[in-house]
């Protein structure tokens, strides 16, 4: 009983022990300017939450980071079966996905700016640039790794054409690969926020709030707090999305994977 | 129902980097309904190759395989195959993956269909359980239902029960033989075991190593249920293995 209390809570320890450490080393640093103190910054948090800075901020990021996201998946699963499943597809595609996969999200906001100006969409199309690669390229090994001998099953049982093998065979096996990639597309989108919001889209969003005001006001306890929050919040997408999506999607791989 | 198979003058050759490969030579054979039908040889002689062809999965470089006079091209469901990897779908549970090809075929009682064939397998309890909850016999024996379960008229099966420990081999020719005389069907059955072949098969074709041709043909006259020490079956292996080890001896002198 005691020893599964133990395993349950020690995730606990390191956290802690870097929160005294932090807050040991600013207080002999005593310098807020260059590392304000933890105790500090969860003070400063909850007077932003009493401002009622977080509500609004979140939902924009939120919102930014769905445009994004959403985009990024009607556009990069399609892709990555076409790709994954005909060859001739992949051979005039792969160059050009290789040369723009590499460009950081952060590069095409002039671009972007140029194109739709300063809209939610402009963010929007930061946050797909980063998701995107991620999940065509998870759909794409998934399409393309699916067994042989799966395929001749499927011909054998009726499937006689492209379309029928992709739905009833080659999607089902790589749903678990797709839903890796739109984790890992999460991520990066995520990480995308601040940079899409930090050149003024709108008037709120924890990226444009970091940046444009906390950052201006030299306000660094507010920067950690909301350095901290979209941690948190990422962490929470996480789990929502291994909760709701992934645990029933590799429910039947239990035997392959562990 | 079922119906008449013949391969006249088959001959596949595949190019590999560039330099031709030739994995069949000549194959003539003729395959009556109902027929139970082994087929035998060395490793890598062709025999695989050989189900693909009639399976429709590959085309012959040259020759012709018709059944009941119309030439095959492309898979069927009129010709079902049991694969000698597990090849269930691994997202769908047992009755689900016996289903899949009445559901690709548009068939309203499905259900109905997969649960009668799955209680002929002996599996009707796991219907819910998942491929990676399942041994490799009842692997195999879901793979036989699903593939008879489109109602075709020839099952070609690629050594379905190579992977399996011996005594769950014994268990599932029977069962294999049980369903045989009850659907009434052809089977084509490859096999590297001599043993299964003489306690299966209504014939033998043994083929020689790579390029395989068919170097003889055996009729097992014994009437079944079969003993696997019936002094018939004991002569006719000695037979085969002498033929199959000159063929050994010819691969391992090359």
């Amino acid at each position: 009983m005691m020893g599964k209390m133990r395993k349950k809570w020690v995730w606990l320890i390191p956290l802690i022990i870097a929160i005294i450490l932090w807050e040991v080393i600013a207080i002999i640093i005593n310098d807020p300017s260059l590392l304000p103190r933890f105790s500090m910054v969860i003070i400063s948090f909850y007077e932003l939450a009493i401002k009622g800075y977080l509500h609004p901020d979140i939902s924009m990021s939120l919102y930014h980071f769905g445009i994004g996201l959403l985009a990024a998946f009607c556009v990069g699963v399609p892709l990555g079966i076409l790709m994954g499943w005909f060859k001739k597809i992949f051979i005039l595609l792969d160059p050009v996905v290789e040369l723009i996969r590499p460009i950081p999200p952060l590069a095409w906001i002039p671009l972007i700016i140029a194109w739709i100006g300063l809209t939610h969409h402009a963010a929007g199309f930061i946050i797909f640039i980063g998701a995107l690669f991620p999940i065509m390229i998870s759909t794409y090994t998934g399409i393309k790794d699916t067994p042989k001998v799966l395929i001749d099953t499927g011909k054998v049982l009726g499937c006689t054409t492209d379309l029928k093998m992709i739905r009833y065979i080659a999607l089902p096996y790589s749903l678990p690969s797709i839903a890796t990639g739109t984790k890992m597309g999460m991520g990066v989108g995520w990480m995308c926020v601040v940079a899409a919001e930090m050149f003024g889209v709108s008037e709120s969003g924890l990226g444009y709030r970091l940046f444009s005001e906390f950052y201006q006001w030299n306000q660094l306890d507010y920067v950690i707090a909301y350095m901290l929050l979209i941690g948190i919040i990422a962490l929470i997408l996480d789990r929502l999305f291994r909760y709701f999506v992934e645990d029933k999607l590799f429910k039947w791989k239990k035997g392959i994977v562990k | 129902m079922s119906r008449y198979l013949v391969l006249d003058k088959v001959t596949k050759i595949y190019d590999s980097n560039n330099e031709k490969v030739h994995s069949l030579i000549d194959i003539s054979l003729e395959v009556e309904p109902n027929e139970f039908l082994c087929v035998i040889g060395p490793s890598g002689c062709g025999k695989t190759t050989l189900l693909r062809l009639i399976a429709g999965l590959d085309t012959p470089t040259t020759g012709k395989i018709m059944l009941d006079g119309m030439n095959i091209d492309g898979p069927s469901p009129e010709r079902g195959m049991v694969f000698q990897e597990f090849s269930l779908f691994p997202w769908r549970n047992v009755l689900k993956n016996v289903e899949f090809g009445l559901e690709i075929l548009g068939f309203e009682n499905k259900r109905e269909i997969a649960e009668h064939y799955l209680s002929l397998v002996g599996l009707n309890k796991v219907k819910n359980k998942y491929p990676y909850e399942l041994s490799g016999g009842m692997k195999q024996r879901v793979a036989i239902a699903r593939s008879i379960a489109t109602n075709p008229s020839i099952l070609l099966m690629d050594e379905p029960f190579g992977s399996l420990d011996a005594q769950t081999r014994n268990i599932i020719q029977d069962e294999l033989l049980k369903i045989w005389e009850i659907e009434k069907k052809t089977v084509i059955f490859v096999t590297h075991s001599v043993d299964e072949a003489l306690y299966l098969a209504d014939r033998i074709i043994i083929m020689s190593r790579s390029p395989g041709r068919i170097i003889e043909e055996i009729k097992v006259d014994v009437k079944r249920p079969r003993e696997r020490t019936d002094p018939t079956i004991v002569k006719e292996r000695y037979r085969i293995l002498k033929l199959l080890g000159v063929e050994i001896k010819k691969i391992a002198n090359v």
